[in-house]
């Protein structure tokens, strides 16, 4: 790995013109943090400690719970006033954790992907059984779970498993960039293995395919 | 247990987090929350078996070339003998991998430290009840499929009888799936107090819903933690005895301090300085 810091590459990125990771918008001088669809920061609520934005990251603005953080479902009315790139740092790693460290390492190819299968086959307990959905089910998951249609911000890297690449779709297309951005102004947000949200919609997948081959 | 400061190693924080329970990773942020508060370690992480960021994703957050990882567990078993290594990619007590020295200590439920974190609780969630008239009864998952899963508790109800201060009539283990079940503490305490602690790191649904209808004051139906006060109401007159249960052990913010003891104790096992 290399020496330099993750507060150094995103002390970079935000020099070079970076200014926006997935629904958070970053400003300079001083350094700050606010909600993308937030305009106008003078009604926002101050918040200056980085730990405060994993509690605001926890609920929708209608109140559900977000257990997938990558979801396009953060609530506005709040904005960091932070005193250090240090605090900026972990502030968007409690927004959404390991991103900063997932795209470096995607970005300097140093990223090991997890391909679904190996994650499958890696659950235990009552998702042990996840592992038996069909690469036909697993691809229709895709299609219905993640991408931005279905709420999701993060570029897929992984495929089902080494000789079968994601179908192309709205999914699988996604680059990871919220709204119309590009790569010189926001961060990607990068997916190197499927969630435990996913996981989980694997198992009833499993367990519908079985039921329906038992008809 | 003093702490010798590491601004240049990480501390990485395992728990297992849940899919479904929003309750389930808080007390582990609040630990890695606390510690960074006393800025002993150059950075502090959690990561998780069900929840973001995952421990595949854990060490592309770290920059330290050192790394402590504590497993937030509260015994040793499945998760900490086979999970944790496997996912992390750790063979021993000190691994290189990922370019980094990683340290695995043992789990935090089995370090000694944890008995005076349970008394502690249980001055708190019965103050001036007296103890000789008092049964403490700490509860388990209990699981025939892991021995160790209930070592740590037998262990600490061992270490409780043999301390001086301890005035409890009788300290008894017991479980929510094998004997002795803590559904049958009516029959066990002897005493005209029962004081509980579930030996958990999180609240769950084991000790906010199933713990509680065991013991006979709560239905079946139950809401999130957060949302409901099971652990405010003391105490509970049940069985001609008066009852107090307490919050899992694991939300006592002086787990950061068994965390910082477990690493103490790991340094001196076995790095040398």
């Amino acid at each position: 790995m290399p020496n330099m810091s993750l507060t150094k590459v995103l002390a970079d990125a935000l020099d070079s013109g970076v200014n926006q990771i997935g629904q958070l918008r970053i400003l300079r001088d001083p350094i700050r943090v606010h909600h993308i669809d937030d305009y106008d920061l003078d009604t926002l609520k101050v918040h200056t400690d980085p730990d405060d934005a994993r509690k605001i990251g926890l609920y929708t603005p209608d109140g559900e719970y977000r257990f997938t953080k990558g979801e396009l479902s953060l609530k506005t009315g709040w904005l960091f006033k932070l005193d250090s790139m240090e605090d900026l740092r972990r502030t968007i790693d409690q927004f959404y954790p390991a991103s900063l460290g997932l795209w470096n390492a995607w970005k300097n190819d140093r990223i090991q992907i997890q391909n679904l299968r190996d994650k499958l086959n890696r659950q235990t307990g009552m998702y042990r059984h996840a592992r038996n959905v069909s690469n036909e089910g697993a691809q229709e998951l895709v299609k219905c779970l993640c991408g931005p249609s279905n709420k999701c911000v993060k570029k897929i890297l992984w495929k089902i498993d080494d000789e079968n690449p994601l179908e192309d779709s709205e999914a699988s297309r996604f680059e990871g960039l919220v709204g119309d951005v590009d790569e010189s102004t926001a961060i990607p947000m990068v997916c190197q293995e499927a969630c435990n949200f996913f996981v989980a919609q694997a198992r009833k997948k499993s367990k519908e395919e079985f039921e329906a081959k038992e008809q | 247990m003093e702490f010798t400061p590491k601004p240049k190693a990480a501390l990485l924080i395992v728990g297992h987090g849940s899919t479904e329970n929003r309750d389930s990773s808080a007390p582990y942020f609040d630990h890695a929350h606390e510690i960074r508060r006393r800025n002993v370690f150059g950075e502090v992480h959690c990561c998780f078996w069900k929840e973001e960021p995952s421990m595949r994703e854990a060490f592309y957050m770290i920059d330290a070339d050192e790394v402590y990882v504590v497993p937030d567990f509260i015994s040793e078993g499945y998760f900490t003998q086979d999970v944790i290594p496997r996912e992390l990619g750790l063979t021993g007590p000190t691994t290189q991998v990922h370019g980094k020295t990683v340290h695995y200590c043992d789990p935090v439920g089995i370090h000694p430290s944890m008995t005076s974190l349970i008394l502690q609780r249980t001055d708190e969630v019965a103050p001036g009840v007296p103890q000789e008239e008092s049964t403490l009864f700490i509860v388990g998952h209990g699981t025939g499929l892991n021995k160790n899963s209930t070592k740590a508790i037998k262990d600490q109800v061992d270490h409780i009888k043999t301390l001086p201060n301890c005035r409890f009539a009788d300290v008894i283990d017991t479980y929510m799936e094998e004997p002795p079940f803590i559904a049958d503490w009516g029959k066990l305490a002897k005493t005209p107090n029962a004081v509980v602690v579930p030996f958990f790191i999180a609240d769950g649904l084991h000790s906010y819903q199933d713990i509680p209808v065991m013991l006979g004051f709560e239905k079946e139906e139950g809401l999130a933690a957060s949302q409901k006060d099971v652990f405010r109401h003391n105490p509970y007159h049940l069985q001609d005895k008066t009852l107090y249960y307490s919050a899992a052990i694991g939300t006592e913010p002086m787990m950061a301090d068994v965390i910082l003891d477990q690493i103490s104790t790991f340094d001196a096992q076995h790095v040398a300085h």
